[in-house]
Parts: C-alpha cells; sequence; structure tokens
C-alpha cells in the first residue's frame, strides 16, 4: 500500500545550555491518503516538534534532525533547500497551529494573509487572489465573508480566526494538513465546530490530516489511526479501534484511566498516572515509561522494547498493524494485566 | 477621526498653556530680574525701566497680560536685545534649527532602521556584534566630544587633502550641513538601531512568523511582508519625542559649529533672565513637541490596524 507519507526513524536534537535534548528519538509513522492520522502524548513528548521538524519549521540551531527520512510520495523532504522545502510547505503540505491569536500576522488583513500563499505559490494576480480567499473564507464558513476578507485577526474571534487559519492552510488544495493542537486554546463548543469543519473539508478534499493532540476524546472522534507517543518516542500504534478497544500499552491504559468519562453509569475512579516523564536531557536506555510503569519488570530497566505486534483473540490484526513498544508483547511474555472492562470504549471525553 | 484629531489639539493646546503657566511662575519666582545688572545703575533707572517692560505690576497682572498676549500671537519684546520681538528671533533662527534636525532626522531613521534590521537579521554574527558595541559607544558618548572629535577628523582630511572636503563651522551650503547632522543625530541612530534590532529580534519569534514560513513563503518576502512592517511599529512611537529633541535640542552642536539656531538664544536667554525670550522660546518648543507627538500618534493609528482613532 502507498501511502501519503511515511516518517522513518526521525531523531530530533535540540543545544541547550543544559546539553542536548533529544526530543524525538527514532519515530516512524505514516499516514494514508484522504486518512487522518492523530499523534497523542502529553506536553513535552516531542509530538510538536516530529511535525515541525518534517515541515522544517524547528529553528536550525538549536534544533538538528540527526537522523530519519520523511518521504512524501516516496521523494524525500527532509532537509531539502530552503527553495525545494518551500514548493512543498503550504503547496503540498498546509499546517495550522495551536494558538489562533498569536498564529495571524495582527497587521495584515486575513484576506492578504490567504492570498499571499495563494499569489506566490500559484502565481495568482492581486485580484484573483483575493477573490478566491473569499471563496475560501466561504469554504470555511466564515459568514460574510467578503465583507470580512479585508478585515484583520483583531476582529476575528479565536474560532472564527482558526478557521482563518485553516483557509489558510488548504488555500492552495494541499495534500497533507498538518494540525498542531489546532482546538486547546478554544473554548469546547468552538471546538467541537472546527473538529467538524476540519473532518468535513478532508472528506471533500481527499486530503490526509495528521492531527496532533493530547485530547483522547479528539482522537476518538477523528482518528483513523493513531500513534501514542511518550518520551519521544511511539509506544504504540494502531487504528483507533485498536487503540481504544485494545488498548496494549501500559501508558495507553493510564491514560484511559486518567481519563473522565460522559457516562455516568460508569463508576471507574480516575486513576492518575504517578511520576513525571524522564529527563531528556538524559534519556533512559531501557522502556521510557520503566519509572512510572506499574507492570515494570527488570528488563525493562536495561533494554529498550522493540515495538511488537499486538495479537488479541478479538480482532485478527495484520502484521504492523498495530504495535507495542513494550515486553508484554512479545510472544513469549506472561499476559498483561487488563483494565477494567468498561474502560475498553472508544468514546471518552468531552469531544466525543 | 476627524473628531479624534480636534481632541487631541485641543488637549494639545491645553497642555502648551500649562507649561506657559508654569514657566511664567518659575521664571519669576528665580531670584533677579532682566533689568538687575548692567542696566539698571541707579534706583531711578531702575524705576523707570521698571515701569516701561511694566514689571512695577504685581505678578498675576504680569501673568493675564501674557497669557493675552499670547493668544494673540504676541511673545513680546526682549529684554536684552535691542529692539527685536520674540517673534522675529524665532522666525529667523527656526529655520535653520529645523532645517538641520529634519537632515539629522532623515539620516538616523533611515540609518537605524537599516542597521537595527541587519543586526537583528545577522544576530549573533559580526555585523551585530560590532554594530552593538557602535551602539553603546553613540549612546555613551556625549555630542560635543563628537563634535569636537568630528571637526578635528575633517580638518585632518581637509589638510591632507589641499581642499575643502567639508567645512568644520558655519552656516550656509548643504555641505555645512553635514558634519553637524550628523554629530547631532548620533546617540538617536545609536537609540534607534537598538530598538529596531530588539523589536526585530521580539517579532522573528512570533507565532505568525512561524505560520508564514509553514506556508513557503520565501525569506525576503516574510522579512518585509510580516517582520519589518510589525517591528517598526515601536520605533515610530519613539519618532515623535526624537524629531522634537532633535530639533530643538541641539545647542551644543550649533554652539560648537557656529550655526545661528535657536539653541544659543534659548541658553542665552536663561542666563540673562530674558523673560520674554525664555517664554517665548519655551512655550514655542513645547508646542513643537506637542505637536509632533500628535502628529506621530495619527500616523501610528494609520500604519497599526489595531489602534482605532475614530473610538478614543
Amino acid at each position: 500500500m502507498s501511502r501519503l507519507l511515511e516518517v522513518k526513524n526521525l531523531t530530533v536534537e535540540f543545544d541547550t545550555y543544559g546539553g542536548i535534548v533529544k526530543a524525538v528519538r527514532g519515530v516512524s509513522f505514516g499516514v494514508d491518503k484522504s486518512k487522518t492520522l492523530a499523534i497523542v502524548g502529553e506536553s513535552g513528548c516531542g509530538k510538536s516538534v516530529t511535525v515541525q521538524s518534517i515541515m522544517g519549521l524547528i529553528p536550525m540551531p538549536p534544533g538538528r534532525i540527526t537522523g530519519g527520512s520523511a518521504l512524501m510520495d516516496g521523494k524525500e523532504i527532509l532537509g531539502l533547500p530552503l527553495s525545494e522545502a518551500n514548493k512543498v510547505r503550504g503547496k503540498r503540505i498546509g499546517m495550522i497551529f495551536q494558538d489562533p491569536m498569536t498564529s495571524l500576522n495582527p497587521t495584515m488583513t486575513v484576506g492578504n494573509q490567504i492570498a499571499e500563499t495563494l499569489r506566490y505559490h500559484d502565481g495568482l494576480s492581486f485580484k484573483e487572489g483575493r477573490k478566491r480567499a473569499i471563496s475560501i473564507l466561504d469554504q470555511v464558513q466564515i459568514p460574510e465573508a467578503k465583507a470580512r476578507v479585508d478585515q484583520y485577526p483583531f476582529q476575528f474571534s479565536g474560532g472564527m480566526r482558526q478557521r482563518v487559519m485553516i483557509a489558510m492552510a488548504i488555500a492552495c488544495n494541499p495534500e497533507l494538513l498538518i494540525a498542531d493542537e489546532p482546538t486547546t486554546a478554544l473554548d469546547v463548543t468552538v471546538q467541537s465546530q472546527i473538529l467538524t469543519l476540519l473532518n468535513e473539508l478532508r472528506k471533500e478534499r481527499n486530503m490526509s490530516i495528521i492531527l496532533i493532540t493530547h485530547d483522547l476524546g479528539v482522537v476518538a472522534r477523528m482518528a483513523d489511526e493513531v500513534a501514542v507517543m511518550y518520551a519521544g518516542q511511539i509506544v504504540e500504534s494502531g487504528t483507533v479501534d485498536q487503540i481504544f478497544y485494545q488498548s496494549a500499552h501500559p501508558y495507553t491504559m493510564g491514560l484511559k484511566e486518567a481519563m473522565p468519562d460522559r457516562d455516568e453509569s460508569k463508576t471507574h475512579k480516575l486513576k492518575p498516572i504517578d511520576g513525571s516523564p524522564p529527563d531528556l536531557f538524559h534519556p533512559p536506555v531501557g522502556c521510557g515509561y520503566y519509572a512510572r510503569c506499574p507492570n515494570a519488570r527488570k528488563v525493562c530497566e536495561k533494554t529498550l522494547p522493540p515495538l511488537f505486534d499486538v495479537e488479541t483473540s478479538e480482532m485478527p490484526t495484520s502484521p504492523g498493524s498495530h504495535q507495542s513498544r513494550c515486553f508484554f508483547h512479545h510472544k513469549d511474555a506472561a499476559k498483561l494485566t487488563t483494565l477494567p472492562r468498561d474502560l475498553y470504549t472508544r468514546h471518552t471525553g468531552v469531544n466525543a | 477621526m476627524l473628531r479624534y484629531v480636534i481632541k487631541r489639539l485641543f488637549s494639545g493646546l491645553l497642555t502648551v498653556y500649562f507649561i506657559a503657566t508654569v514657566t511664567f511662575l518659575a521664571m519669576h519666582f528665580v531670584p533677579g530680574d532682566p533689568i538687575t545688572g548692567g542696566k539698571a545703575r541707579s534706583p531711578e533707572i531702575r524705576k523707570n525701566l521698571e515701569q516701561k517692560y511694566g514689571l512695577d505690576k504685581p505678578v498675576s497682572v504680569q501673568y493675564v497680560i501674557y497669557i493675552k498676549n499670547m493668544l494673540k500671537g504676541d511673545f513680546g519684546i526682549s529684554y536684552t536685545q535691542q529692539n527685536r520681538s520674540v517673534n522675529d528671533i524665532i522666525r529667523a533662527h527656526f529655520p535653520v534649527s529645523a532645517t538641520l534636525g529634519i537632515f539629522a532626522i532623515l539620516i538616523c531613521t533611515s540609518v537605524g532602521i537599516v542597521m537595527g534590521s541587519l543586526a537583528g537579521v545577522y544576530r549573533g554574527r559580526a555585523i551585530d556584534k560590532w554594530g552593538t558595541f557602535a551602539v553603546l559607544i553613540g549612546i555613551s558618548v556625549p555630542s560635543f566630544v563628537f563634535a569636537v572629535f568630528g571637526q578635528y577628523l575633517i580638518t585632518e582630511i581637509n589638510k591632507f587633502t589641499g581642499s575643502t572636503f567639508l567645512p568644520v563651522g558655519g552656516w550656509g551650503t548643504f555641505k555645512h550641513m553635514v558634519l553637524p547632522a550628523i554629530v547631532l543625530e548620533l546617540s538617536t541612530l545609536a537609540f534607534l538601531t537598538r530598538l529596531m534590532r530588539s523589536s526585530l529580534l521580539e517579532v522573528v519569534n512570533q507565532d505568525y512568523i512561524r505560520t508564514a514560513k509553514a506556508k513557503g513563503l520565501p525569506q525576503l518576502r516574510i522579512f518585509f511582508s510580516h517582520e519589518l512592517r510589525n517591528a517598526i511599529l515601536p520605533v515610530i512611537t519613539f519618532l515623535g519625542p526624537a524629531i522634537a529633541a532633535i530639533t530643538t535640542g541641539g545647542f551644543v552642536v550649533e554652539y560648537v559649529f557656529a550655526i545661528p539656531g535657536l539653541g544659543q538664544y534659548f541658553v542665552q536667554a536663561v542666563q540673562q533672565l530674558d523673560y520674554t525670550v525664555i517664554m517665548g522660546l519655551t512655550v514655542f518648543y513645547g508646542a513643537f513637541l506637542v505637536f509632533m507627538v500628535i502628529l506621530v500618534d495619527i500616523i501610528y493609528g494609520l500604519i497599526d490596524p489595531r489602534i482605532s482613532l475614530s473610538k478614543a
């Protein structure tokens, strides 16, 4: 199966005064055409750095991509010279960011900010650019687009600004949209609208989405495939159903136990994950989750578990589709204690 | 917009009125008066002079008379310079200070913005480090040092070439303006460079610059339409007071280069307690400063869309 974007073994480091931070440590994932991949994980796990390095947006120095590749339709897009990179970003990959309040240029009309991409990449004239900007604003459901196109970002609400950001990102019909926590800064009802919009646009335009989030509710609603990141590595990946109904890695389980459920009949107690993520100045030799894992064994401390295929009796899986970075998924290992039955559910969280 | 301008002008007038009042009072509290010393040789002469200039009246009455005349645009006649009205002094010498000042401002804004941008874009490189060093010198060394040093340098050049490359003093041609203008704007230039650099450094780290990069725009386009536009705003705010300061504050430079500007009259007037000249020039300078600040605020409102002049 040919994938739109295939990232292999991506490694990113940052030079800081305190030493070298190994922010991303060998991450591999892929996105299929017109599908959504969600990358989920807590703050500082490297999910934003991963996508920003694909886009060439991490400042270098102090950042450094020390290894790996990112193939888009089979062509390398990492480490391109700037002029080549600019043919990919904005044109083939659009990106939206977490905070729509600060991600728009305050002294430029939204119309110009959208049209600027079109004028540069597609060679549109000033007038055509403005016309297209209006129609795109219409598509992201901004009312009275014709009047709004000449307004400045400060005249828009947070949700509206995020729509403008989306309009900017999809202006050149990119094949892939990277959404880096697109709803984190928005209130819940607006979040829901933005997610609906993203889904509609994806279907209309046959666009793939990489969705970065820390919200399992958003994952449950949006994703086709999920990659769970922890301490700069992917610890579990699979389809959205596999991740939710057959959560395999202890970290994924921990996340689910820590998640409130709006179904009142379910009475499990919320259980936070004790401790904090490892120091990425000196990343652990073994499993990144070792220090917090309730199932940790001696081997986990000294040896990094590879990605094992998760085999479950209930749902047959093809090799490589559901993987977990945990020794308990070695075929000779003992069975892992499972979660309470009713936690194996997909619809969790307020955004489901 | 028009309402805003009218409102600002009105409050500006009020400010100028307060400046006039405070100066008037302060001036009269200073011991001595313009006719003490050379002129009033005996009590009789003194009395006559006081009568002539109205100094025998109580200060409150003098104040009312002065304000009345001022509103008519008449700043009175100098006490120490024979038959010279303050209006005359301003008319004759302000254009000199203003020409020099405007020339200096043009140099320092253009050079300052370019140098600050270069230092900001190439931060940490040689040009930035040397720039920072130059800025430090520009800010900390007083202008008369630069003035004398500049004169010395130009004299040496003139001696070496055997012809007058640049005159080192006097007034008249464009060439006369070059050296004093450079000396006059050096500290403002240094400050502007630093301001522009830090403002640019702040802007390049903003999220919207990352957005512009994510859009795949070329670097030059990002610099001009996203970075420069936003980084220049604080610089414009600073320009109003800077213009007023340079245009009016060049006394030392005017003195060293023997330029017939307004500055020397001001200092002379204060030394001799020449009431009318002090008052006239203070009010004139004050009005000029207030006007410049209003002008810059209006320009700022036109440039920064977030600032709405009609609602203010």
